[in-house]
């Protein structure tokens, strides 16, 4: 008896061991991803299809919140255990433990992407991820509270010509809190990427676009902190998104905000989650010019990875004309690529296209501002502190950009040092 | 053979721990202590800087602003909750009508985690979606930007933190109390001795052990609130509570400037080592009670 289970056991250890090598010659890919909308879901189908040409790749997604995705990716690499790949809204920030695509995808592979997204991927010469999909800046409102109102709101082409000065839309939302069940007029992301629209429809920027001046400490710059603040005095945009961290998407999506200030990567979960009221993407309105801020999301690999080779051939994959085609549409997204700029969205085209259009308007400081993403992450919570102390009314407008104006060129100084 | 095993016997029994303790406190804290003499954004190898970061906290003017707003929270929260941890011990060790339910009404949040705590109180007191607003609604009062006012999320943070650990405190107190014999009171009934002249004279200087037991833990659990406050205000409005420890996951974390943020560690650990030495030293003042 005990014999037999001695034999049994061995047999068992034996099968064990033989199985380990072929279990050895499985690539587990590492991938840290995010997600603001279905993305998430879009991407394992993508894995699926992946995988049927390369069963030998197995892949663990990491989904992290976007507001730990740093700090999660940061910590890996400091570990001594990066990822294989991440999904990153700004890749200059995790340069210096991004891999080198110059080599392996090449620099020429770029001229298949928007030229906007070039410069948030090339970081002193060598390209250290892939873009896929573009942002757009924009607003998001409640069609039932406008009609309560009767407030008409630009959302077609034929309105451009008329579109609301921000006087106008100010006072277009303080009358839509009147005439219908919303509390406040706006919801207005905790973005400083997000306030830095109205800097750019002032006329401002943060940076010269060759980056050699710090230009925030302009008029434009205090008039567009100025407004921001008369719109808190106003109570138009309640203060307990910028001063208590409020989630704007729940106040707008509760029907406690007429508006909500955005872009285009919140219409999957407005589409799935809104149902009590209509709604619909406008124009934003104009200072002294029209403008969005361009964004983007891209997937980089990591040079100390054990699995450079199998994750730079994901990458081509997921960012090929026709994966990245679907992974848009399913998602919602804008591509980044230049040949998936007509895409079949099943659902809210005419919105892709307002999105597009105010892309198209918007000055280049709101495209190399952004990628100048080493100085940007660096000054990103300044310019926060900054506009929350204005609203505070602990400094004012003038002092705010003052402040940033002064810390960016320490930062840059630092940088340079 | 014997003796030999007798004698390694109790090592062995605590090298367990010692090899956590080791791991995970030891050697973080030296690295720490390295690293503050370096500049590190964690992706890349630490550069050796000396004394640079130090410096740079020195000359910082945020530094002394975020300690000094630090020390109003720590030296708000430690006697709060150390004079109302004692007056609820006080009363829940009398012979009063559902004693044990009371105790654990009051014990029950310290058995929750901080981030538990903070998203409570941040449900209750949020401007638009909170409970406390929508009651204040119901009853026709205007609502209170409980979490948007600096003053106001500062005395709210206080309040969650006090209204946390309290009931820990508390079952310190206790067992302190239940320590003294009731001899004393007997004898001090007999001299006339009031209540009041009964708790100065008896009950406080014999709860002087746990008191200074309390005193330190509070004051390093204060100074290391983080979960709580992270959860509940993000350290705001704008940076009015961010305190010490929120500052350096900050600059940590999120400026990715962990040199700096080690140099930080050491002032606090510096400040909190500095502090429970005065209050052992104030403490042994005056001798042992008992004697």
């Amino acid at each position: 008896m005990r014999k037999n289970l001695f034999i049994t056991i061995t047999a068992l250890l034996l099968v064990g061991l033989m199985a380990v090598p072929a279990f050895a010659q499985e690539t587990v890919l590492d991938f840290v991803w995010f997600s603001d909308g279905v993305e998430g879901e879009v991407l394992k189908d993508i894995i699926d299809d992946y995988q049927e040409e390369n069963p030998d790749v197995e892949f663990n997604i990491i989904e992290v919140p976007y507001n730990e995705l740093n700090t999660k990716i940061k910590t890996m690499v400091a570990g001594g255990n990066p990822p294989d790949l991440a999904r990153v809204s700004n890749p200059g920030e995790l340069s210096s433990a991004l891999l080198n695509l110059n080599d392996s995808i090449g620099q020429d592979y770029l001229d298949n992407f928007v030229e906007s997204t070039h410069p948030y991927v090339m970081v002193d010469g060598e390209m250290l991820a892939v873009p896929i999909d573009v942002t757009a800046n924009g607003i998001i409102y409640n069609k039932d509270y406008f009609e309560a109102a009767g407030i008409d709101v630009p959302d077609t082409e034929e309105e451009l010509d008329d579109l609301w000065t921000w006087e106008e839309w100010a006072n277009a939302l303080e009358k839509v809190v009147e005439e219908s069940n919303a509390r406040y007029g706006l919801a207005y992301d905790y973005s400083p990427h997000r306030w830095s629209t109205l800097l750019y429809q002032a006329g401002g920027s943060f940076f010269s676009k060759d980056w050699s001046e710090v230009t925030i400490n302009s008029p434009e710059g205090e008039r567009a902190v100025e407004f921001f603040v008369e719109l808190h005095d106003r109570n138009i945009i309640p203060e307990s998104i910028w001063l208590g961290g409020e989630n704007p998407n729940t106040l707008f999506r509760s029907g406690l905000t007429a508006m909500h200030f955005a872009g285009n990567w919140m219409l999957t979960n407005y589409r799935d989650n809104i149902e009590n009221f209509d709604w619909g993407v406008a124009y934003m309105p104009k200072g002294k010019i029209r403008s969005s801020v361009v964004g983007g999301k891209f997937v980089a690999g990591f040079k100390d990875s054990d699995n450079k080779e199998a994750a730079v051939d994901f990458l081509k994959y997921f960012s090929s004309q026709k994966v990245n085609a679907k992974f848009c549409e399913e998602s919602l997204f804008l591509s980044a690529r230049t040949d998936n700029s007509k895409l079949n969205y099943s659902f809210g085209s005419d919105m892709f296209e307002i999105f597009s259009n105010e892309l198209a308007v918007s000055p280049p400081e709101a495209g190399s501002d952004w990628a100048y993403n080493e100085a940007m992450s660096r000054i990103y919570d300044d310019i926060r502190q900054n506009v929350v102390k204005s609203i505070q009314k602990e400094i004012t407008p003038k002092e705010a950009v003052e402040n940033i104006e002064e810390l960016a060129e320490s930062e840059i100084e630092d940088m340079e040092n | 053979m014997y003796r030999w095993k007798k004698k390694i016997a109790p090592y062995l029994f605590v090298l367990p721990n010692l090899i956590i303790f080791g791991i995970f406190i030891v050697f973080p804290a030296l690295f720490g202590f390295y690293v503050s003499f370096t500049e590190w954004d964690v992706l890349t190898s630490p550069e050796f800087i000396g004394l640079g970061n130090f410096i740079k906290l020195f000359q910082s003017a945020e530094f002394w602003t975020i300690l000094s707003r630090t020390l109003i929270y720590v030296f708000s929260v430690v006697p709060i909750t150390f004079g109302l941890s004692m007056v609820l011990a006080i009363i829940l060790d009398r012979n009063i009508k559902a004693k044990g339910f009371f105790r654990a009404i009051f014990y029950l949040p310290t058995m929750l985690s901080f981030i538990v705590i903070g998203v409570s109180w941040r449900w209750i007191l949020g401007n638009n979606f909170g409970i406390l607003n929508y009651l204040l609604d119901l009853a026709g009062m205007a609502p209170v930007n409980w979490l948007t006012n600096a003053t106001t999320a500062t005395i709210m943070v206080i309040f969650a933190t006090v209204w946390a650990r309290v009931g820990y405190f508390m079952v310190m107190f206790i067992a302190g109390l239940q320590g003294i014999p009731g001899v004393y009171y007997e004898a001090a009934k007999i001299d006339g001795a009031s209540k009041w002249q009964q708790f100065r004279h008896i009950t406080f200087p014999l709860l002087k052990p746990t008191s200074l037991v309390v005193v330190v833990l509070s004051t390093i659990q204060a100074f290391k609130m983080f979960g709580l406050i992270k959860v509940m205000t993000t350290g705001g409005p704008g940076d009015s509570t961010t305190y010490l420890v929120q500052e350096i996951y900050q600059q940590a974390f999120q400026v990715g400037d962990m040199g700096y943020a080690s140099a930080m560690s050491v002032m606090l650990f510096l400040i909190l080592g500095l502090l429970t030495i005065v209050q052992f030293k104030v403490s042994n003042r005056g001798g042992n009670a008992y004697e």
